[in-house]
C-alpha cells in the first residue's frame, strides 16, 4: 500500500478564466516548498497528488505543505489497485476502531462493477464485522472513510482531512513591501498579506550604533519566519541613524517618530520602486501608540506619492494580534528584548495627534531630500 | 585591533594551549579508566589540582574541585553552604552569585544584601549589622567585575567570623585570581576561580574549599572530584588552566605593576571634562570603568568596534538582560542618566601603554562627538 498525500487547494475555483494562471503558480510553490524532497506531484481533475516519496519524510512534507497558502485541505491516502480486497485492507488501516463512521465512496470509473452505494454497504459491512466496537452514523459520524476509485485502475482511501493555510498562492496577487521593526505587529501583518497572494519583500530602519547587532538579527529571524509562508522574501535594511540625529539636533523633540516614520514612508516609496512592489505594508493598529492615531497616519500616509498601504492589523487589538504572531512562529523571537530603531530619543511626550500643519514645520528645519539620498546609500538587500 | 575587554575574558595563552594539546590529541583516556593510560592521566589531574591550589593557598589546608565554570563552582558554594537560616550577601555580587541567592530566597532561605559604597566595594558596617547567629553563609565578591573595586575579604572575613564562627564565608574571586596578590586564611570556606579569565580556556574553573568542610554535590554522577561534582573531567581545559595559573602567579607582581602604568596611562589620556572614574584608591589595576556622561555606553562600543578598540559596557554577561542599567552601577547610587554611560576598559598584561593611549584618544574622539549630536 502506497502513501500518497492529497492536496486541495482553496478560491481557485472561484477564479473563472484566469484559474489556468492560479493553478500554474499553485504548483510552482507547492513545488518550491517541498525543495530538496524526493517527490512527485500530479494534477487530478481539480486536485494534487503528492506520490512518490519516502513515507519517513512525510512529517517534513506534512509541516511544509502547511505554510502553503492557496492549500484548502490535505489527506494522507493509501493509494491501491482497484479492487475490493485491497479497497477494504487500506480501509482496516485507515479506521479507527471503534465509534461511529460511514463509508463515503466517489465512483469515477464507471466501469467498477459495484457502484458508489455498493461499495459504501460492502467496505461498510465488512468494517463492522472486523471491529466489534465500531457502529454506522451515516448523519453524523466521528471518521469518515472516503473511497475514491479512480479511473486509471487506483483508489484512493483516506480519513481525515487536515486544514491548510487557505487563503491563494502567494505570487497571484502582485508584490508589497513590508516596514519590518522587529516589533509583533509587523510579521503578522505581512503574513496576512501574504495569505492573499501577494509577494511580499521586506524593509527594516536601523541606528547603529545607537542599536545592535541583535536587535539586526532579530529582524533577519523575523523575515526568516516569514519567507517560510511567502517561500523566499528579500530584506532591505536601511540605515536612519543620520536622520534621527538631524530630527534630534534640530526639530522639536515631541515630533521625533512622526518625522521619522515620514523618513521611512518616503524611503520604502522609493525602494519598493526599485523592487517593483506596489503597495507599502505596515503592522499599524490604530491607537496602539502615539504615532498610530488617525493624525499620524495622515501624517505619514501623506508623503507616499503613488502607492497604496496596506494596514491589515488596523482593527486589531493586541491580543489578537499576539495570538497570530504565536501561531506563525514569529511571537517568540518578536519579545527578544533589543532595541529596535523608534526607542532611540524617544521623547517622553510624543505628540498624539500632529496637525499636518505642525509637522509640516518642524519639517521645514531638515534638508529632506538630502538625507534621504544618503539614507538611500546605505541601502543593503538580504535575500533569505 | 585594540582589546581591553579581558575581564569579559583573556585571550588564550598559546604557549600553555600548545603545551597541553597532547591532552587532546594523543592522552585522550577517561582519567577514571583503570589502565594505564587511564590512570596516569588521573595522576596528571592531581598536579594539576596541587599546582593551581598551591598559588594561592595552603594545600594541606585547603582542597581544590574543577567545575566547568566560574558560575558553576559559585553555584555550589551558594547551594551548598547557604540552605539553612539566612544569607548575607551584597548588591554588587556578579550575576552568578547575585541570582543564585535569589533562587534560594524562592526556595524559602531569608537572603539579606549589604549596600555598596560609591566605587562598588561592600559598606562593611552595613555588612557586618546583617550578619546574626542565624546566617549560615556569607559571599562578597573579591574584586567587583564591573568597577574593579576590590573587597578586602581577608579583614571581612575575620570580622565575619568574629560575629558568628559559624558562618561559612565564599568569595567569588574570579577576577582576582591571578591578578590581585592574595593568599587564602582558615577564615575564608570557599573560593571561586575561573580559567578564561587568564589565559586559559572558557569551560574551566574550581571551587576552592577549607578542607575539614564538606558541602552537599550538587552534581551527581561517577563520584569524580571527591564525590563533590560528578562528570568526566575537562583535562585539556584543566592543564591549560594549571599551566596558566603557574605562569600568571610567577610574575604575578611584575603584571600587577604593568597594568597599573597601563591604567593610568588610559585615564591619564582621557579628557576629563568628558569622562568620570568610579573606582577609588583601593581597586583592581585590571579594571577602569568610566562614565561618558550624556551618552550611551553601548552606542560607544559599537563605535570603537568599527575603530578597531574592544571594550565593555557593565557586565558582559549581563548585556542580554532586559534591564537596562547595571544593577551593581546603580547601587553606587549612580543615576540612571550616567548608568547608561558606563564603559569598562579591562586590561591584561599583552596590553601595552602605547595601546591605552590610543584607545583614549579613540573615546575621546568618539564621545565628544556623540555629546554634540545627543546635547
Amino acid at each position: 500500500m502506497e502513501k500518497v498525500i492529497i492536496l486541495r487547494y482553496s478560491e481557485i475555483h472561484l477564479k473563472g478564466k484566469n484559474r489556468c494562471y492560479f493553478e500554474r503558480v499553485f504548483t510552482v510553490n507547492v513545488e518550491k516548498s517541498l525543495k530538496g524532497i524526493k517527490h512527485e506531484l500530479r494534477v487530478i481533475s481539480g486536485r494534487y497528488l503528492i506520490e512518490n516519496f519516502n513515507e519517513n519524510s512525510i512529517d517534513e512534507i506534512l509541516s511544509r505543505l502547511e505554510k502553503v497558502f492557496g492549500i484548502h485541505s490535505f489527506s494522507v491516502a493509501y493509494k491501491v489497485p482497484s479492487d475490493l480486497e485491497n479497497i477494504f485492507e487500506a480501509a482496516k488501516t485507515v479506521c479507527q476502531p471503534y465509534g461511529t463512521f460511514k463509508v463515503d465512496t466517489h465512483r469515477a470509473d464507471k466501469t467498477f462493477y459495484l457502484n458508489s452505494p455498493q461499495i459504501n454497504t460492502e467496505i461498510g459491512g465488512r468494517l463492522l464485522e472486523l471491529y466489534k466496537e465500531l457502529t454506522v452514523d451515516v448523519h453524523n459520524p466521528l471518521q469518515v472513510i472516503n473511497i475514491d476509485v479512480r479511473e486509471n485502475g487506483s483508489t484512493l482511501v483516506f480519513g481525515k482531512f487536515l486544514k491548510g493555510a487557505g487563503g491563494m498562492p502567494v505570487g497571484t496577487s502582485g508584490k508589497g513591501l513590508l516596514l519590518i521593526s522587529g516589533g509583533i505587529d509587523s510579521p503578522v501583518a505581512g503574513h496576512m498579506i501574504a495569505r492573499r497572494g501577494m509577494t511580499v519583500d521586506c524593509i527594516h530602519f536601523h541606528s547603529y550604533p545607537y542599536t545592535n547587532m541583535q536587535a539586526r538579527d532579530k529582524v533577519e529571524e523575523l523575515a526568516k519566519v516569514l519567507s517560510g509562508y511567502t517561500l523566499g522574501t528579500r530584506l532591505n535594511i536601511i540605515s536612519v541613524t543620520h536622520i534621527q540625529e538631524e530630527i534630534h539636533k534640530k526639530c522639536n523633540g515631541e515630533f521625533m517618530v512622526t518625522l521619522l516614520r515620514r523618513f521611512m514612508m518616503r524611503l520604502s516609496e522609493r525602494v519598493a520602486k526599485k523592487v517593483g512592489a506596489q503597495c507599502l505594508i505596515t503592522g499599524e493598529s490604530l491607537g496602539q501608540v502615539a504615532s498610530q492615531t488617525v493624525e499620524g497616519m495622515t501624517s505619514s500616509n501623506s508623503v507616499v506619492e503613488n502607492l497604496p498601504v496596506l494596514r491589515p492589523l488596523c482593527g486589531f487589538d493586541k491580543d489578537e494580534i499576539i495570538e497570530r504572531s504565536k501561531k506563525i512562529g514569529a511571537y517568540e523571537i518578536s519579545i527578544q528584548p533589543y532595541e529596535d530603531c523608534c526607542t532611540v530619543f524617544l521623547p517622553k511626550h510624543p505628540v498624539i495627534k500632529p496637525t499636518l500643519k505642525s509637522v509640516l514645520e518642524e519639517e521645514a528645519k531638515l534638508d529632506v531630500e538630502g538625507l534621504l539620498k544618503e539614507a538611500m546609500s546605505t541601502l543593503e538587500t538580504i535575500t533569505l | 585591533m585594540i582589546y581591553l575587554d579581558n575581564a569579559a575574558t583573556t585571550k588564550p595563552d598559546c604557549e600553555c594551549l600548545d603545551k597541553a594539546l597532547k591532552y587532546l590529541k594523543e592522552e585522550y583516556f577517561n582519567p577514571s579508566a583503570l589502565y594505564a593510560e587511564g590512570y596516569k592521566l588521573n595522576k596528571e589531574l592531581r598536579s594539576a589540582r596541587e599546582n593551581i591550589l598551591k598559588t594561592i593557598a595552603d594545600t594541606q589546608k585547603f582542597v581544590l574541585e574543577f567545575t566547568s565554570c566560574g558560575t558553576e563552582a559559585d553555584n555550589h558554594a551558594v547551594f551548598g553552604g547557604g540552605k539553612r537560616g539566612n544569607v548575607v550577601t551584597t548588591l554588587g555580587e556578579h550575576s552568578a552569585v547575585y541570582s543564585t541567592v535569589n533562587e534560594l530566597k524562592r526556595q524559602g532561605t531569608e537572603v539579606r544584601f549589604a549596600e555598596l559604597n560609591s566605587d562598588g566595594s561592600v559598606n562593611i558596617a552595613n555588612l557586618l549589622s546583617l550578619i546574626d547567629d542565624k546566617t549560615s553563609l556569607v559571599s562578597i565578591i573579591h574584586v567587583n567585575n564591573e568597577t574593579g573595586a576590590i573587597n578586602d575579604i581577608l579583614t571581612i572575613s575575620r570580622e565575619v567570623k568574629a560575629k558568628n564562627s559559624k558562618a561559612l564565608f565564599h568569595s567569588d574571586g574570579v577576577q582576582a585570581f591571578g591578578k590581585i596578590p592574595f593568599r587564602l586564611t582558615q577564615n575564608i570556606d570557599l573560593y571561586s576561580v575561573s580559567a578564561h579569565k587568564i589565559g586559559g580556556i572558557k569551560g574551566c574553573g574550581a571551587l576552592i574549599k577549607r578542607k575539614s568542610l564538606v558541602i552537599c554535590p550538587h552534581i551527581f554522577g561517577g563520584g569524580q572530584e571527591n564525590g563533590a561534582r560528578s562528570g568526566t573531567e575537562n583535562v585539556f581545559g584543566i592543564k591549560v588552566f594549571e599551566y596558566a595559573a603557574t605562569k600568571k602567579y610567577a610574575c604575578i607582581s611584575e603584571n600587577f605593576k604593568k597594568v597599573e602604568e597601563i591604567k593610568s596611562a588610559l585615564w591619564a589620556e582621557l579628557d576629563k571634562s568628558l569622562f568620570t572614574r568610579i573606582d577609588s584608591g583601593n581597586s583592581s589595576p585590571y579594571i577602569l570603568t568610566v562614565i561618558a556622561h550624556g551618552v550611551r555606553g553601548e552606542t560607544v562600543l559599537h563605535e570603537a568596534d568599527d575603530l578597531g578598540l574592544i571594550i565593555g559596557t557593565g557586565s558582559a554577561c549581563a548585556s542580554n538582560e532586559k534591564n537596562r542599567y547595571s544593577r551593581t552601577i546603580l547601587a553606587c547610587r549612580i543615576d540612571k542618566a550616567s548608568a547608561d554611560g558606563v564603559l569598562r576598559l579591562s586590561f591584561s598584561p599583552e596590553n601595552t601603554v602605547d595601546e591605552a593611549r590610543t584607545a583614549a584618544q579613540i573615546l575621546n574622539k568618539i564621545v565628544s562627538h556623540r555629546k554634540n549630536i545627543m546635547a
